[in-house]
């Protein structure tokens, strides 16, 4: 195995694509002009639940400019339903078993009944407004209250990858042994995630061949669920996806709006753009449903936790069941020997929820942080002390190691950053002014992606005889940094100066890797670039060393490739570094342009004996207006162990920004349903609140090194969620220990701490 | 729609007698989110950022005049010893770039009573002067608001400028928002100590159809008030304050808050600003924002 001496990797270097993106040279899917192109605007249904009646097009068709409004009546229609699974697996990946203006069946509100397609966007946002669509309506149910005596326990969740109900050891008997009870339900608004970058799609056939310009988080998602949906041969859609603003989860699957945006190209005979409003945002693209969750924890006076019993209910749509998986992490996170966990789940007019932020982790980890508190003080045990009393050596799910944990050293790395030693433990025991001062504690916790079944994935390592290099991968930077450090690892694996490698990446058309979902991107990414990036290298070493063939003019001539290393294009004897020569000469002296390599990585199953999850601490400091009920969090500490970290200046960001979505989720963020219309009420940012600078507090994010062999050839766990992780029960825990008055409902709204006053 | 773009004030006035129902436009961030959601339509926009003299302000006797088309930027860097509450009411105003664009006049133009100008000018009687071909007219901010989003300007009339009186004493204003910027007040309130007059004033945004006035309150504190020696106000004085600014409101349950939590809210910021500024009064300072 040959070495290589110069390192980029974990240093925090500036983003690759900053430049691009502050001076607006970076264009996102929407922005890329391409000629000939008309527009397109979807009409949403009104109501929440029924059939459309009549759907008068005369007058929009009137209007000048218009190229075609189509409707169930006259849409083509489409060749396969895809079923829900996540894209994560790398198939076709719907977010709903819906598509709709197939007929003229209604089941949510905001729904797609008619798309008005035009040569400019305002005479189609104009016809649009012309389309007058009359419903039967029929009764709806869009809140968990209105469907709670409906509720039925589905089989399997989250496209049939989790089992609805799961149990070890005995709780029963372990809640009736356990001297201490914490019994408690929690409840939570649904969220949207608004990302800034609204969904687009642009679609461009040339003759059977489709190429679009989708806001995905998956490139290969978007071309495998056109390609079903539509009954073309995969390798005729290609999917180009460079820059996206911001996903949250709302590009992880792909929704209607994609292939409609396709089916209206074909239509037309034109290149047709489909850009989403913010209000369609909200109706278009899934959301974290509506739910509730009772968390019952068994203790013994010591504060060992023996038993959790942790149910949900939530709402689904009318046609699949979903619920995020929110009691995955909770029933991993500490040893309890008894656990049991069950989802239900209750039919409404929405569309089928998604993965939202810490999808399933966020909630279901705020209910047991909470829960967990409450225990703390039941018992007047400090939180951490607690924690640690409970904590799980090894999974308690399988028995097995973890891979890598470092929860304890996050703890103890936390408290020392945030002072949590010098907390005076009793609630409502400090003020400043009109403010009462609290802090909280809660564990985060995410799971590293190791499934059977995920794609190989691979990258395309190409290197000139002018000594620059190219990497390729199929993904695509939705903020990430991922292309930084992607540019980082290629460097490293050849042993290059980061100024000579280019990282491509953002079409179909190159080597296949995962989505940047669910936390994976930066470690399945790097392991394909990583392999290619070293594949190459070896390839180029071995060149350089060969006995066999005529090339024995190199100074590494019949070496042993295992002590030659490579640093700065450069491969030399590692005692002898002067007995070298670069990549370049090499080539050059052979007449060879360009030499390129394949990586291929199988991602992690199940079956490696380990459990892998990411670990981490968080720590709030909230003051409490209880004459007006404003919550006000002043500093926010959380310690991660997310392993290998690429680049400690974007994981950072990374971070900070989760940490940031916690304190959305806790204080500012909910969507309502408005039960009686059967729509959500706030579909707006003025409306639905996300919090502003002004909000930010001081942010600080600790890495705690752990040694990761076993998640991938770099042991990157990942720091795309964790950071949310337990920061909203930080949060609900400080305005606790503010102001005595325990808020078990998110968003923390005014009404419950008024009550506090 | 037609778009009138006057070089002058003599033909923006012209232009406002011409098309009476054209609606001004100057920062545009109220006048262009109505426009964008299809919420009102108007025949014609009268665009005014190209008459300079509206960004204009500065002294005009003891009074300040602060021409209509100042920016709330402007307002937060040089008004804040003049008017140190509508500096502060600036402040809350969005974000930097929506004050960079918007303007007191349009704040009054639009009269939303959620707008965070309004409170100040109510506390502090100030004066909105209106032009039109027929001339200039001055009418007290506490004459102006009619009702819901109307107002004592006239078809034909523009908003010239907005004359803030000398300042004598202390001022505070505070808004109740779901975040810390970028929000519509729940329900602000400000008060005014003037010295000179020894009267007190008040205002009340978002908790009533039309910006407020708690008059009882202001002629009790008027009356209560030791404008000579400055002594502390009794804690049932401070409260009975807070009650009678309270009552005064009109709310409504909305999206943002509802109607008994906004007359909670005023007290409690009536009661919190009356105790900062008699603290300031008896300091003597000229407390700025």
């Amino acid at each position: 195995m040959t070495a290589v001496t110069n390192q980029t990797i974990s240093q925090p270097l500036d983003r690759v694509d900053g430049p691009a993106k502050v001076t607006g040279r970076a264009r996102y899917s929407a922005e890329i002009p391409l000629p000939g192109t008309v527009h397109a605007v979807l009409v949403g249904a009104v109501v929440p639940s029924g059939r459309t009646n009549t759907i008068q097009t005369g007058e929009a068709e009137q209007v000048p400019g218009v190229l075609a409004v189509l409707t169930h009546a006259n849409l083509p229609k489409i060749a396969a339903q895809p079923r829900l699974f996540p894209s994560l697996f790398g198939h076709a990946a719907v977010g709903e078993t819906f598509f709709p203006m197939q007929d003229d069946v209604v089941h949510y509100a905001g729904q797609p009944v008619a798309m008005v397609v035009a040569d400019t966007l305002e005479r189609a946002q104009h016809a649009a407004g012309l389309v007058h669509v009359s419903y039967h309506t029929a009764p709806s149910t869009t809140t968990l209250e209105q469907g709670r005596d409906r509720a039925y326990e589905p089989g399997r969740i989250f496209g049939g990858l989790l089992p609805g109900r799961m149990e070890r050891g005995d709780p029963d008997s372990g809640l009736a042994k356990a001297p201490v009870h914490i019994d408690r339900t929690y409840r939570f608004a649904a969220n949207h995630h608004n990302p800034i970058e609204p969904s687009s799609t642009t679609a461009v056939w040339e003759d059977d061949r489709l190429t679009l310009y989708d806001s995905t988080q998956g490139i290969t998602a978007t071309r495998l669920t056109v390609a079903e949906l539509m009954g073309l041969p995969s390798s005729n859609v290609r999917v180009l996806t460079h820059y996206v603003g911001g996903g949250f989860g709302a590009k992880a699957m792909i929704w209607p709006h994609v292939a409609l945006t396709a089916i209206a190209a074909r239509y037309v005979g034109r290149p047709v753009k489909l850009a989403l409003t913010r209000e369609q945002m909200f109706s278009s693209c899934g959301h974290r449903e509506e739910q509730e969750q009772h968390a019952v924890l068994g203790a013994g006076n010591e504060g060992r936790v023996t038993t959790l019993r942790h149910h949900k209910l939530s709402a689904t749509s009318p046609f699949d069941d979903w619920a995020e998986p929110s009691l995955n992490v909770a029933a991993q996170a500490y040893s309890y020997p008894n656990y049991q966990g069950s989802y239900r789940l209750v039919r409404t007019n929405t569309m089928t929820p998604t993965f939202t932020r810490g999808p399933g982790e966020a909630s279901g980890m705020f209910a047991l942080e909470s829960a967990m508190d409450e225990l703390a003080y039941e018992l007047g045990l400090d939180p951490i002390e607690l924690r640690l009393r409970n904590h799980a050596d090894a999974d308690p799910l399988t028995g097995n190691p973890w891979s890598s944990k470092g929860l304890r050293e996050c703890y103890q790395r936390g408290a020392e950053r945030f002072g949590w030693r010098e907390r005076n433990p009793a609630a409502r025991s400090q003020r400043d002014g009109h403010w009462l001062i609290g802090s909280g504690t809660a564990t985060a916790g995410y799971p590293v992606p190791a499934f059977p079944g995920l794609q190989p994935q691979r990258a395309r390592a190409r290197l000139y005889a002018d000594g620059s290099a190219v990497l390729q991968a199929g993904t695509q930077e939705f903020g990430t940094g991922v292309a930084t450090a992607m540019t980082q690892v290629a460097a490293d694996g050849l042993g290059v100066p980061l100024d000579r490698v280019r990282f491509d990446y953002g079409d179909t058309e190159l080597p296949n890797t995962a989505p940047a979902v669910g936390s994976a991107g930066s470690g399945m990414v790097s392991s394909a670039v990583h392999s290619a990036a070293t594949s190459l290298r070896d390839q180029l070493v071995a060149q350089a060393v060969a006995q066999a063939v005529a090339d024995s003019e190199s100074p590494l001539h019949a070496a042993d490739p295992s002590t030659v290393v490579v640093g700065d294009g450069r491969m030399m004897l590692r005692d002898r570094p002067e007995t070298g020569e670069t990549y370049s000469e090499l080539l050059q002296r052979n007449g060879v342009e360009d030499a390129e390599a394949l990586g291929s990585w199988q991602p992690t199953g199940m079956d490696t004996g380990y459990a892998l999850t990411t670990f981490g601490a968080q720590f709030a400091e909230v003051a409490v207006d209880s004459d007006l009920g404003l919550v006000r969090v002043r500093r926010m500490v959380g310690a991660f162990a997310p392993g290998r970290v690429l680049n400690p200046k974007t994981a950072r960001s990374q971070l900070m920004g989760g940490m940031l979505w916690g304190m959305s989720q806790a204080l500012p963020e909910g969507t309502q349903m408005d039960s009686r219309m059967g729509r959500w009420a706030n579909a707006s940012l003025g409306e639905y609140l996300v919090p502003v600078n002004a909000d930010a507090p001081e942010v600080d994010v600790e890495f705690v090194e752990v040694r990761e062999d076993v998640a991938n050839p770099l042991g990157v766990k990942g720091v795309g969620e964790i950071g949310q992780i337990g920061a909203a029960a930080a949060i609900a825990n400080a305005v606790f220990h503010a102001t005595g008055h325990r808020v078990r409902e998110l968003p923390i709204r005014i009404e419950h701490l008024l009550r506090s006053a | 729609m037609e778009f009138l773009s006057p070089a002058t004030w003599e033909e923006a006035l012209a232009a406002k007698s011409a098309h009476p129902d054209a609606v001004p436009i100057m920062g545009g961030t109220d006048v262009m989110v109505e426009l964008n959601f299809d919420q009102h339509r108007p025949s014609a926009l009268l665009d005014l950022t190209r008459v300079a003299e509206l960004a204009e302000w500065g002294p005009d006797g003891s009074r300040v005049r602060l021409g209509a088309g100042v920016s709330y930027t402007t307002i937060i860097q040089r008004l804040g010893k003049h008017a140190p509450a509508l500096a502060q009411a600036a402040r809350t105003v969005a974000s930097p770039q929506i004050r960079n664009r918007g303007t007191v006049g349009g704040n009054l133009g639009g009269a939303s009573p959620a707008g965070d100008s309004h409170p100040p000018l109510l506390a502090a009687d100030a004066v909105i002067e209106l032009a039109s071909v027929h001339g200039v007219r001055h009418v007290a901010a506490r004459e102006f608001y009619l009702g819901p989003r109307r107002t004592a300007r006239r078809d034909d009339e523009l908003i010239a400028a907005v004359l803030l009186p000398e300042r004598a004493g202390p001022q505070h204003f505070c808004k109740i928002g779901t975040r810390n910027a970028m929000v519509i007040a729940v329900a602000s309130f400000c008060v005014t100590l003037d010295a000179a007059t020894r009267t007190a004033g008040t205002g009340i945004g978002s908790a009533g159809p039309t910006p407020l006035r708690a008059v009882a309150a202001e002629e009790f504190l008027t009356a209560e008030f030791d404008w000579q020696g400055a002594g502390p106000l009794s804690e049932a004085a401070v409260r009975h304050f807070g009650e009678l600014v309270a009552s005064a409101a009109r709310p409504i349950d909305d999206v943002r808050g509802s109607a008994d939590y906004r007359k909670h809210a005023l007290s409690v910021m009536a009661r919190r600003a009356l105790s900062w500024s008699v603290t300031d009064y008896r300091k003597g300072e000229a407390q700025c924002a």
